[in-house]
């Protein structure tokens, strides 16, 4: 998974390092005023381990090997910001002393696999363990599971900066001038082999990991799982998630998805399935002679749109009713998450009758 | 020498030889990860030290090995970027040409430079990119005929095979320059000179701890599996208990790392250390240095420009 340089244009990889170099400031700040002085030799040892891990082999039934990346069990253990920069400084060994992903690449290789991996991975792991003992087997799925998802959120970022190459960087006579796979190949192709390989392996490390440190070594988890012991949790020691995912900060993450993913739709081609106008209809193709009696009869059964075809009433000022359309379309759906979050938020509450406490640093 | 810490495993051990006892030898599965780890482990080394040696040919060092880091360090994303913005297969010939050129003059050994990127070149990048030369992925001029499909000609395309060039060359000079720049700065001043350049200097610490102490964790990873396959009498067989000694392992080497962790800050604020870093190398850019960076700046402009003239 680790892109070479050459495989992405300038222009992707300036646009990878925006997004990692802040991230990376946030990491060493948040990581900084945790751990003060003993933050060096922690995230050095921790940085050496990610290096390591992704050394191993991990045996597979066919009996060949395959390597994990492991970027979710260390965000497990110490926290997704910590795992950012120990994922980090690994990516840079690998990229400057063993040439496996390159100089060029490495902020595109650092958002896939240092922040989405460890920070996927954390939340699905946060969202299924729940509020379950420290030894239950719950915890042991979720760990897997967490892996399996971190390492496929991380191959379909890949996926989609090597499938979105051919489209906008090309020569004129159309030879394309990086990766040459299109989204509709890059993405099949790297979602099969995670989801059938490297996922699997990344979820044998990470559970099998995690199930031989709370059998053996509990301690070191204690940095993540505060308050945790063996014992299901009592009621005097609450131990429930803290607010990484409250209502707010699921809403503005939708939203933020959202307008990420929405330039892909205008890259993919073809249009939307059944989606079409009845007077649109190939209706030839189709072996149709007319348009449907019941389509044609229905499909004007509501006219009464606020802003009908993306447009206002009266048809005026096209680009800024585009925008209020986009607007307002984004809020909507912000808002309706937002509320289907406090609606569970307010049900879970009633039924567990104490109120979350931020207990996470 | 950070590599000493490492006690060189037994060639028996290392070597995929059939472990000691009555194996089926018929039966045994290739690559069985007991032997793969340790043989992993010994490539990161011999690469740590091939990396790290910055060993000039002669009593006297070339001109690449005495620039100061900082100049190489920039003028390396400088000729990375006129690399990535090249538009003709031609181009790239040329730049890769002259990359060896400057890796002889520059008192690198050509040899070993050459196979090494050529080594990785093909194996990655052109198995990967073979299929993309066919038109059913890049379509246009078909330039030979393979099968037809709904009565048109389908495949190899014109368009396909520059595509492969250019992706190819310019793996081919990004990891020539890339290689160019390590092997002839060592370590601690490739780190140094990081640390000049602004990133901020607690990364710098963390890296060059992390990379001092990779070598130790990595000695204890190798004694794990060495002692597993020591007491490996039957072909191994890739079954769940194997995968467990996996997770075991991992999972020791975490427990491991906190323990040296704690034991390494201790030692550390028992020195004096209350969170200052500081560094002995100091960099004094000379004329020559000046020279290097104005060079490889007019050398990616040429790129450039006469990529632009051939399109």
């Amino acid at each position: 998974m680790h892109i070479p340089d050459g495989y992405l244009s300038p222009q992707t990889c300036a646009a990878a390092y925006a997004v990692a170099v802040p991230t990376l400031a946030v990491a060493s700040r948040r990581v900084s005023a945790v751990l003060r002085t003993k933050q060096v030799p922690l995230l050095a040892m921790f940085a050496a381990v990610s290096f390591l891990v992704m050394m191993f082999n991990v045996p597979i039934p066919d009996g060949t090997t395959a390597h994990a990346v492991g970027a979710v069990i260390i965000a497990i253990v110490l926290g997704p910001w910590a795992a950012v920069i120990a994922v980090s400084v690994a990516l840079l060994f690998q990229a400057l002393l063993f040439g496996d992903g390159g100089v060029l690449a490495y902020g595109a290789n650092v958002v896939n696999m240092a922040i989405l991996m460890p920070f996927v991975g954390y939340a699905v792991y946060r969202l299924i363990a729940g509020r379950s003992a420290l030894t239950a087997t719950r915890r042991v799925v979720a760990a897997g599971l967490a892996g399996f998802v971190g390492i496929n959120a991380a191959g379909l970022a890949t996926a989609i900066e090597l499938g979105i190459q051919p489209d906008l960087f090309h020569t004129a006579a159309g030879a394309p001038l990086y990766s040459p796979y299109h989204l509709s190949q890059s993405i099949p192709a790297m979602a099969l082999a995670h989801v059938i390989v490297a996922g699997p392996v990344e979820a044998v490390l990470t559970a099998g990991v995690f199930g031989y440190l709370v059998r053996a070594n509990p301690s070191a988890l204690a940095a993540t799982h505060p308050g945790l012991s063996g014992e299901p949790s009592s009621s005097s020691t609450p131990s429930r998630p803290p607010g990484l995912l409250s209502p707010a900060r699921v809403a503005v993450g939708f939203v933020v998805l959202l307008a990420a993913l929405s330039p892909l739709g205008l890259l993919a081609p073809g249009g939307a399935f059944g989606e079409n106008a009845p007077d649109d209809l190939p209706l030839a193709d189709l072996g149709l002679d007319a348009i449907p009696a019941g389509m044609e009869r229905y499909a004007g059964f509501w006219s009464h749109t606020l802003l009908g075809d993306y447009g206002f009433a009266d048809g005026q000022n096209a680009t800024l009713a585009y925008w209020v359309c986009a607007v307002l379309g984004i809020a909507i759906v912000g808002i309706a998450v937002y509320a289907a979050g406090r609606l569970f938020v307010w049900t879970t509450r009633g039924r567990s009758g104490r109120t979350p406490v931020q207990v996470h640093s | 020498m950070t590599a000493r810490v490492l006690k060189p495993a037994p060639a028996w051990l290392v070597s995929s030889e059939q472990p000691i006892g009555t194996g089926r030898v018929g039966r045994r599965k290739r690559a069985a990860f007991l032997e793969k780890t340790p043989g992993d482990g010994a490539e990161v080394v011999r690469r740590a030290m091939y990396a790290e040696s910055a060993d000039p040919r002669g009593d006297r060092p070339g001109v690449l090995f005495r620039i100061d880091p900082r100049i190489k360090l920039v003028a390396l994303v400088v000729l990375l970027l006129g690399v990535a913005l090249v538009h003709t297969p031609v181009t790239l010939a040329v730049v890769y040409l002259g990359l060896v050129l400057l890796a002889w003059a520059g008192g690198v050994s050509v040899g070993a430079f050459v196979t090494r990127v050529w080594l990785f070149v093909p194996l990655f990048t052109a198995v990967a990119l073979a299929p993309a030369t066919l038109s059913v992925i890049t379509p246009g001029e078909v330039l030979v005929p393979l099968w037809t499909w709904h009565g048109a000609q389908e495949g190899i395309t014109s368009q396909g095979l520059t595509s492969a060039g250019l992706v190819i060359l310019r793996v081919a000079c990004s990891v020539s320059l890339v290689l160019l720049v390590t092997i002839s700065t060592s370590w601690n001043r490739l780190l140094a000179a990081l640390g000049a350049l602004g990133v901020p200097r607690i990364f710098v610490m963390v890296i060059a701890m992390a990379y001092r102490y990779l070598f130790v964790l990595l000695g204890s990873v190798l004694d794990m599996v060495l002692a597993r396959k020591a007491r490996t009498v039957q072909p191994v067989a890739h079954t769940a208990g194997d995968r467990r000694f996996v997770g075991a392992a991992v999972g020791t080497l975490l427990g491991r790392a906190g323990h040296l962790s704690e034991e390494v800050h201790q030692a550390m604020t028992a020195r004096g250390y209350a969170g200052q870093h500081h560094t002995l190398t100091g960099f004094r850019a000379s004329g020559m240095d000046l020279l290097a960076l104005a060079a490889s700046l007019m050398v990616a402009v040429v790129i450039v420009g006469g990529d632009h003239l051939l399109r």
